[in-house]
């Protein structure tokens, strides 16, 4: 049985880039907590074989330039400045 | 008119060929259907107006002005593509994913998008942050899910074909559960470039329809090499219905999953409709024997933690930066990020998501993802060795029939464990079809099981459950009320 601590689970939120509400992390934690717990049965048999994970291999095409039209992409900013993406300050003052 | 809601592509394109109908009647008609039906079931997230679906129109191809629809999750240039999420609310492609502009080359029209769980996340289509959508046999259950609309929409005869996408079972479980036909090819013969990434080494698209023929129409259209899919296979455009002779191939092998069909909790309503269908098979000449695969114990542990860490992966990119939904009053970019995500994503995304970076981080990736990555190996090597003794394989697609609308609200885990008996075959990459086979004496709900392959065995999936249905009376059952 996995066990996820209050700790834990604001570090895996804080990795993955979202916030948690105070009233969020105990039902979190328990959906976590059963999810992994089943999930660590892969261990009970992993086992190395030869077997290839899988045949793809390395595709290559000629790296030729396909114009969309920036403005398409640019008009679907939720903020923008001319050419630009808007974002709030990065460096806090 | 109710014929024409049930009619077979292979029915409405004798019907245009022979001038009976014109295609803008036809669209006329499938789009009458969905403002007169669609209320019942919730399964459109949009329909769109008729100019701006025939501007597409080709009259050339083999499949010119017959009307389907798309998951939320496959992009079309100029239409929204939400992946029934809150954070792609608007977010418009600006080009067409590669399925698409086939479709749209073959002649297809496409009337809408249609609902799905929040970025085909779930089994119900309960998780998509706009609407619940119903189970055309009864509505107070669910389609299934995530390709939950796709399902429901062809069931209920408003369209005769729709695209869905399939990752552990997105495709073959709301088939199931709707009474439809649907078809989760070989990983890399379905391009997935326009398709919004899930669990990339897994997601497949494919198509749900009510008869064999009609999906394996549709299949022949888009299935196929494609340069902007790094994963696609070399393998050239074919055409699936060649084979639909109603006869088996000679001396054909076929195996039956005895774990699945012995396994706790399978309805024995399922298990001996499954055991009647192996008899038509028998009957048709296959030869069948039992099988054992007990590694599917096993295969769900393992799908979870690779499905999630991949999502964890690429769902990184939604961050309010570029496009879609960003969460307003935030003092910094960091604090932008976290409640972007926390507002624009729903819970079961947000789970999966941080499920997967447990998995992947520094002293669980060990116990967690290389372990599953090796149970991934084993689960390909068992498949190889039965398919040197068995031609097909079958086994029920899902052990109950539709669930009650919020049946698993508190039980996610026996809802997560939906995936049970489908996602095995996204492990190995192989394809398989679910079509019906019967319904339940206690309430009337579609049975389905699924007929699975080696790598590239389309065509004798299809050959096989062509030959299937044409002795049985399933898809001509239609749900009452539509």
């Amino acid at each position: 049985m996995i066990k996820i601590s209050r700790d834990e689970v604001l570090k895996i939120a804080q990795m993955t880039r979202v916030s948690l509400h105070e009233d969020e992390i105990a039902p979190m934690i328990k959906h976590l907590e059963g999810v992994l717990s089943y999930a660590e049965r892969v261990q009970e048999i992993a086992a190395d074989i030869e077997e290839p994970s899988n045949k793809n291999v390395n595709v290559f095409r000629e790296d030729v330039v396909v114009k969309t039209g920036a403005e398409k992409i640019l008009a679907q900013s939720p903020e923008r400045e001319d050419d630009y993406f808007v974002v709030p300050v990065i460096i806090e003052k | 008119m109710s014929k024409l809601a049930f009619a077979t592509i292979k029915e409405l394109k004798e019907k245009l060929e022979k001038k009976e109908i014109s295609h803008e009647e036809l669209l006329d008609f499938f789009l009458k259907r969905f403002s007169e039906h669609d209320g019942k079931i919730e399964s459109s997230l949009e329909v769109f107006d008729k100019k701006s679906i025939l501007e597409h129109y080709n009259a050339e191809g083999p499949l010119c002005g017959i009307p389907g629809v798309f998951k939320d999750n496959i992009c079309q240039v100029g239409r929204i593509a939400s992946c029934a999420s809150k954070i792609l609310e608007n977010y418009r492609s600006t080009y067409d994913a590669t399925v698409t502009r086939r479709l749209k080359n073959s002649g297809a029209l496409i009337l809408g998008r249609v609902n799905c769980d929040e970025f085909a996340m779930g089994s119900s289509t309960e998780t998509s942050a706009y609407k619940k959508t119903k189970n055309p046999w009864d509505v107070s259950r669910v389609p299934g899910g995530s390709s939950g609309g796709s399902a429901a929409a062809v069931a209920a005869g408003l369209v005769p074909w729709s695209l869905g996408s399939d990752t552990g079972g997105s495709i073959r479980q709301p088939a199931a559960f709707c009474g439809v036909v649907g078809m989760k090819p070989t990983y890399g013969l379905m391009s997935r470039y326009g398709l919004v990434a899930y669990a990339s080494s897994l997601d497949q698209i494919g198509v749900f329809s009510r008869t064999v023929y009609d999906s394996a129409l549709v299949f022949s259209t888009i299935a196929g090499h494609d340069m902007q899919d790094s994963s696609s296979l070399f393998v050239n455009k074919k055409d699936y219905t060649a084979n639909l002779t109603g006869k088996l191939k000679e001396g054909l092998r076929i195996g039956v999953i005895e774990d699945a069909l012995t396994a706790q909790g399978m309805d024995s309503e399922i298990a001996s409709s499954i055991q009647e269908a192996v008899g038509v098979l028998e009957k048709l000449g296959a030869k069948v024997k039992k099988v054992s695969m007990p590694i599917l114990d096993y295969s769900a542990a393992a799908y979870f933690v690779i499905s999630r860490a991949e999502a964890a992966s690429n769902l990184a990119r939604f961050d309010g930066v570029r496009y879609g939904f960003r969460s307003k009053d935030s003092d910094t970019l960091h604090d932008m990020y976290l409640n972007t995500r926390h507002d624009g994503f729903g819970q079961e995304v947000k789970t999966r998501i941080m499920v997967g970076n447990y998995v992947l981080s520094a002293g669980h990736a060990g116990q967690f993802y290389e372990n599953a990555k090796k149970v991934q190996r084993l689960i390909r090597r068992e498949f190889k060795n039965i398919f040197n003794d068995v031609d097909l394989l079958i086994m029920p697609t899902h052990p109950m029939t539709a669930f009650k609308i919020g049946a698993f609200d508190v039980n996610k885990l026996q809802m997560d464990l939906q995936d049970y008996f489908t996602c095995p075959m996204n492990l190995a990459g192989i394809p398989a079809i679910s079509i019906p086979c019967g319904f339940t004496k206690k309430d009337n709900l579609p049975i389905g099981f699924q007929i699975i392959g080696s790598h590239l065995s389309e065509e004798l999936i299809y050959q096989t459950a062509y030959a299937y249905e044409q002795e049985t009376p399933w898809h001509t059952m239609h749900p009452d009320g539509f």
